[in-house]
């Protein structure tokens, strides 16, 4: 772990910041008080990584950008929702660290196995996936392929139509088909 | 009594043994599978729910919308797809502006999201929609004598304004304890039962910080209540609890080790399962609770 920070001069912050991260979903992000309840609900405190929710929220709210592109932590979240069950402000902390990394994203800072999700989730449907799993599979009685998109043609074509009308297709972070951009349904 | 059985991608291509257990005990007990035809992963939280709400809602529309055609409720074994669907349905009802957004990308693929079937975690569906006296009811093994210690997971508990099926109380659950008791074995409480198991975005991001995770619930798990057995209502957490250990037991960091099923997994092996079908694919070793494995006569 990095030592603690130096005193910030916060007025060097990324002006617009944190209208960013509202837009990018945080809706009520300027409520937080920094009262800390989400940290101590926090799992990521327990294991011992520098930012976590509140420090996260405070690191946005004066303008701390590229701190926070610096720093893995955002991409330790559990997603457990400990923290928006706790917020006393309904400032919803989770969705605060989703919007961070859908800016880190919007940098290109996100890491390499987020990119081979993404991936992944574009070529089979699914994010996780071991191709050599149909062996084990057909050993305890099921078949190779799962009922899902990693058998389904059709299915794996809407899936893939479905992201390349989302933000994902304009961020050029993984390879996919331009084609599918302007499908309509006739045509699926 | 029909559902529709989403998968995820963890339980269909890491643990195909807890698919497999999944079938057996939803057929023991009468409950007709639909398989879903087409369904994808939910998607997990590192993916689109990282790069755009839109994006992720859409694609978790996809999948409830093919259990709307079933006209079925959807029912899953894993805590992060619960959590993921169950959010972007939740968000989807809160912001008609959202949900008006994934339509308009769902008319590329020409379907409509409607909202009307639900997602369900498979113990929660157990404890609520066939109860705890049809369970008794139907077992052929009993566990006495094993002390369970239980793993809810963070995605069946919070937050709980989403969760319309959950405890009464999140940060002190009790259906999975209930359900493990009804299989004969005890499972008391201990102080780090809520406590995360660190699978997930942080294992990826630094496996040693997720091993303290693991090593605090062990650890409360083991002197507080003297765990015989693991039960997780997640197979996230179950593949957490079942690969870390050897791990870190090599590296000094627990010198003992605690065998880890899924909870349907427990309740097939107690319906009479094929051990190898259902649990042939776990790393702890579970010999010693397949021999207290007890007929009913």
């Amino acid at each position: 772990m990095a030592e603690v920070i130096e005193v910030l001069n916060i007025s060097e912050g990324e002006p617009g910041f944190s209208d960013e991260i509202m837009k990018l979903g945080a809706e009520e992000l300027l409520d937080c008080i920094q009262c800390a309840k989400c940290a101590a609900a926090c799992p990521m405190v327990l294991a011992g990584f520098e930012f976590f929710n509140k420090r996260i929220i405070q690191s946005i709210l004066i303008g701390q950008k590229e701190i926070l592109l610096d720093d893995s932590s955002i991409w330790a979240c559990q997603a457990c929702n400990r923290c928006t069950e706790v917020c006393p402000r309904k400032v919803e902390p989770f969705g605060v660290v989703m919007a961070m990394r859908r800016s880190a994203i919007r940098e290109f800072a996100l890491p390499t196995l987020a990119v081979e999700g993404l991936k992944s989730l574009y070529d089979v449907g699914h994010a996780v996936y071991f191709s050599n799993a149909g062996e084990i599979r057909k050993k305890i009685g099921l078949p190779e392929k799962p009922p899902t998109t990693a058998s389904n043609e059709q299915a794996l074509k809407e899936l893939r139509i479905l992201m390349n009308k989302s933000a994902l297709s304009s961020l050029g972070i993984i390879p996919m088909d331009s084609g599918l951009s302007d499908v309509t349904c006739c045509e699926v | 009594m029909k559902v529709g059985f989403f998968i995820g991608c963890n339980t269909a291509f890491n643990r195909p043994d807890l698919e497999k257990a999944f079938r057996f005990v939803f057929d023991a007990l009468g409950i007709e599978i639909d398989d879903l035809e087409g369904q994808s992963c939910c998607p997990s939280w590192g993916t689109m729910p990282s790069v755009d709400e839109a994006g992720w809602c859409a694609l978790g529309a996809r999948n409830f919308i093919i259990s709307e055609e079933k006209n079925v409720d959807m029912v899953t074994v894993c805590g992060s797809c619960y959590g993921s669907l169950s959010e972007s349905k939740y968000k989807m009802e809160k912001k008609p502006e959202l949900r008006e957004k994934v339509n308009e990308m769902l008319k590329a693929i020409g379907k409509e999201y409607k909202g009307t079937t639900r997602i369900r975690l498979a113990t929660n569906f157990l404890y609520n929609e066939v109860g705890i006296e049809k369970i008794k009811n139907s077992l052929k093994y009993t566990l006495e004598g094993v002390t369970i210690g239980v793993q809810p997971g963070c995605h069946s508990l919070w937050p709980s304004e989403v969760y319309q099926e959950g405890e009464k109380d999140p940060f002190h659950p009790v259906m999975l304890r209930e359900l493990c008791e009804a299989l004969g074995a005890s499972a008391p409480y201990y102080s780090r039962i809520v406590d995360c198991c660190g699978m997930g975005g942080m294992r990826s991001t630094n496996v040693e910080a997720s091993y303290k995770l693991v090593k605090t619930k062990l650890d409360s798990m083991k002197d507080e209540i003297k765990a015989d057995l693991l039960v997780t209502g997640c197979s996230s957490c179950l593949i957490q609890f079942d690969t870390a250990q050897a791990p870190m037991k090599r590296e000094n960091k627990i010198n003992y080790e605690i065998p880890s099923v899924h909870y349907v997994q427990l309740l097939a092996l107690c319906l009479g399962a094929d051990p190898q079908q259902v649990v042939g694919l776990s790393t702890t070793d579970l010999s010693g609770i397949l021999g207290k494995l007890k007929k009913i006569n």
